[in-house]
């Protein structure tokens, strides 16, 4: 037995230390305790190499739990991901509140323009309202175009433009076999749902469907690429009812655009969307709408005017105007206080534009930085009815053909 | 030389037949240094465990991933206790088989059946310390089991558990119940276990009369014995808390929720599997207090065993014994097997 005792111990002592040498191969955890929440995170541990999202959210200020839940003390990945919010995507509708919420953040009072959330929730971009009314109306399930259904039911009883309530939409076993089809087929673009797979496609649902342009990135600056992973992937084939992807692979700007009969002026495709479509267009205004046209208000005379009328102009005096937050969100441009800039008919700003001394304006591309003057319609000889101002009626001289 | 005080633990010699391996298993001597592992491995969670709803499952993680060799310190402790429950069975299960459990050793035989129940108890309780969402299922399920014994079902869940629902009280009686109501109690009937076995005449043995082999091991001997296995026993947990980690869920937020996999612990599989079937007072509470029951009346209902029997594998004087506990064994698994078939 004492023969047996000695290597038993050996063993022993082998065997710790093989649990030494174990433990010692383990990563060090890499800790980060963010100023906004005081509490100690190890997400760093393995990724480090995260770019920070975006100066609005620094890493040190914010961390990583605040937005993306997670087992925040966890060093084992199955644990620390289980509870992570919407999976890599802590902006998708069905977790935004958590994530993105709260009055400080993005779900505060409309007073503070910190209703974000609520916006992106009632507007077409998440409801598609407009798109399950048209195919209701045209296959006979409702006898009008109003909007009656959207992705998810909806209730907003206070209402003053808007609708005041959605059905979820579900296409039910006596509907007309097309609007079953276009419940299958043609519901990937609204921003709750996931994309169809092609690298085309690419994008998150939710806030980071615009707003997220590169991996790990929130940015303002939304260039037109971003637009297009919805709105230049194909075209609905309305005798099939199935979306048809574009097979082509345009290489010029111009021929980017989807619509082969469409027109365009050289703003049109030299500029980004978001260098005329405004953020209550883009994102919705807190109401429900029917379709686009409820929200989409931006016309060339927005910023050009018309034979009798200049575009509409405010002069920045108060250093909080929200001119000047999105500016400093966005910094393109040099905005300062007592610059002309121009407004829209809401009097949304239009803050990366200035009227220039000579009576002209300047543009800096959001996404681009890219520097544009343009000059006014007034007193340049059109003679076009200011009462028909929408693009067709411009396109009949300024659009240019490919 | 003068037995030192550890020696002095052990009786002066003790019959080679039955201190074999073989007869034995070791099982009683694994099982009290098992309980020595979690004791100090318990001690040194307490150092970092908080008992608080809100932060409790964020310790455990804080011990598993943060606290040097925490997560060794832990998973040991949860090994240990695993093993502890397999050994006590195996340790009741070679009494039984041996027929080592007849006048005058009928006490130590409860007492003995105590720890097992309360090792169950200090498992399950631990269990629960997680507090995070995989225990959600069995701390609601059985605790509500308390509820549905008629007459006393409120107050042992009172007692237990705390007021109202199973949320922040729960937490603090499992974790004194744990830490001390239990753990003393099961200090107080292991020496006492320990004790009686030294009064009771040291390991089951025929009256010398009848004994085939008069051959005695030393003292020296035994605690070598001891020894070995402490090694082997000790080798293998460590090498098991090295490669295995302990379960670990996240965090529970708010309220104990059924809205993870609803399991028991392993060793209640056998209950969850029965309470499929029907009223949970019956198959919940009734039949594993009968199991129990039996176990406790094993030495009292059956035929004695014969003392020629005494100290030796399968005897035939016992046998009905033999085969009542060897069939709550087996239905034990066959329903913890049954348990993973969805």
């Amino acid at each position: 037995m004492k023969k047996t005792l000695t290597p038993a111990s050996g063993l022993l002592l082998l065997t710790l230390l093989f649990v030494w040498w174990w433990n010692s191969r383990l990563p060090k955890a890499v800790e980060l305790t963010p100023t906004l929440t005081g509490q100690a995170e190890y997400c760093l541990t393995c990724h480090a190499d995260v770019p920070e999202i975006s100066p609005s959210h620094p890493t040190a200020t914010f961390g990583c739990v605040t937005c993306h839940g997670g087992e925040r003390l966890a060093l084992d990945a199955d644990l620390a991901h289980s509870t992570m919010r919407g999976g890599a995507n802590p902006s998708d509708l069905s977790v935004v509140e958590q994530s993105c919420g709260g009055t400080s953040c993005h779900s505060g009072s409309e007073a503070d323009d910190r209703h974000h959330i609520q916006r992106v929730m009632t507007s077409i971009q998440s409801t598609y309202a407009g798109a399950i009314a048209n195919i209701r109306y045209t296959f006979g399930a409702q006898t009008d175009l109003n909007a009656y259904s959207g992705i998810t039911t909806l209730t907003d009883e206070q209402t003053q433009t808007g609708i005041a309530s959605l059905a979820a939409f579900k296409a039910a076993g006596d509907d007309h076999p097309f609007i079953q089809k276009f419940g299958e087929n043609c519901l990937t673009c609204h921003i709750n749902a996931t994309p169809l797979e092609d690298e085309n496609y690419t994008r998150h649902t939710g806030c980071a469907a615009c707003h997220s342009t590169a991996q790990h990135t929130f940015a303002t600056a939304i260039p037109y690429t971003q637009c297009n992973t919805c709105h230049n992937r194909g075209n609905y084939d309305l005798r099939t009812m199935t979306f048809v992807e574009r097979t082509d692979q345009p290489t010029k700007r111009i021929d980017d655009y989807y619509q082969p009969i469409a027109q365009f002026t050289q703003c049109e495709y030299t500029l980004d969307c978001v260098d005329c479509h405004t953020r209550t267009e883009v994102m919705g205004n807190g109401d429900i709408h029917a379709n686009k046209k409820d929200i989409q208000y931006t016309q060339c005379k927005t910023c050009h005017g018309t034979p009798t009328e200049q575009p509409l102009t405010k002069k920045l005096t108060d250093p909080n105007d929200i001119a000047f937050t999105l500016s400093f969100l966005n910094p393109v441009g040099d905005l300062k206080l007592g610059d002309m800039i121009l407004i829209t008919e809401k009097g949304e700003p239009l803050w990366n534009t200035r009227v220039l001394s000579d009576g002209t304006y300047e543009l800096f591309g959001k996404a681009t930085s890219q520097y544009f003057t343009f000059n006014p319609v007034m007193g340049s000889g059109c003679t076009q009815s200011g009462d028909d101002q929408s693009s067709a009626y411009c396109h009949e001289c300024h659009a240019v053909e490919r | 030389m003068r037995p030192s005080f550890f020696h002095h633990l052990h009786p002066p010699t003790i019959p080679a037949a039955q201190a074999r391996w073989r007869h034995t298993l070791a099982a009683g001597g694994i099982a009290i240094f098992l309980m020595l592992i979690l004791g100090v491995t318990g001690i040194l969670e307490m150092f970092y465990y908080v008992p608080n709803p809100e932060e409790a499952a964020l310790s455990v993680q804080a011990i598993t991933y943060h606290v040097p060799f925490g997560g060794f310190i832990r998973n040991l402790h949860y090994w240990a206790a695993q093993l502890l429950l397999i050994v006590s069975a195996i340790h009741l299960l070679r009494v039984v088989f041996t027929a080592a459990y007849g006048q005058p050793r009928q006490f130590n035989y409860l007492l003995g059946l105590g720890l097992f129940v309360l090792a169950i108890l200090l498992d399950f309780t631990g269990y629960i310390l997680r507090w995070d969402m995989d225990i959600c299922w069995p701390l609601t399920t059985g605790t509500n089991l308390l509820k549905t014994i008629p007459l006393i079902g409120d107050f042992l869940f009172r007692i237990t558990v705390g007021g109202g629902e199973a949320c922040s009280t729960a937490l603090l009686r499992f974790y004194t119940w744990h830490i001390f109501g239990l753990t003393i109690i099961v200090f107080i009937l292991g020496f006492w276990h320990a004790f009686r076995v030294r009064r009771d005449g040291g390991i089951a043995v025929p009256p010398p009369q009848l004994r085939v082999v008069s051959a005695r091991i030393s003292r020296n001997e035994l605690v070598r014995r001891e020894a070995l296995a402490i090694f082997v026993v000790g080798i293998i947990l460590i090498l098991m808390a090295s490669l295995l980690p302990a379960p670990i869920a996240p965090a529970m937020t708010g309220k104990p929720g059924i809205t993870e996999e609803a399991r028991a612990p392993w060793f209640f599989l056998w209950v969850q599997q029965m309470l499929k079937w029907g009223d949970p007072f019956i198959f919940g509470v009734l039949i594993p207090l009968g199991v129990l029951i039996l176990l406790v009346l094993i030495p009292y209902i059956f035929p004695k065993p014969a003392d020629s029997d005494i100290g030796r594998w399968f005897p035939k004087s016992n046998r009905f014994a033999q085969i009542v506990v060897g069939g709550i064994g087996l239905i034990v698994i066959t329903l913890t097997l049954l348990s993973f078939v969805p």
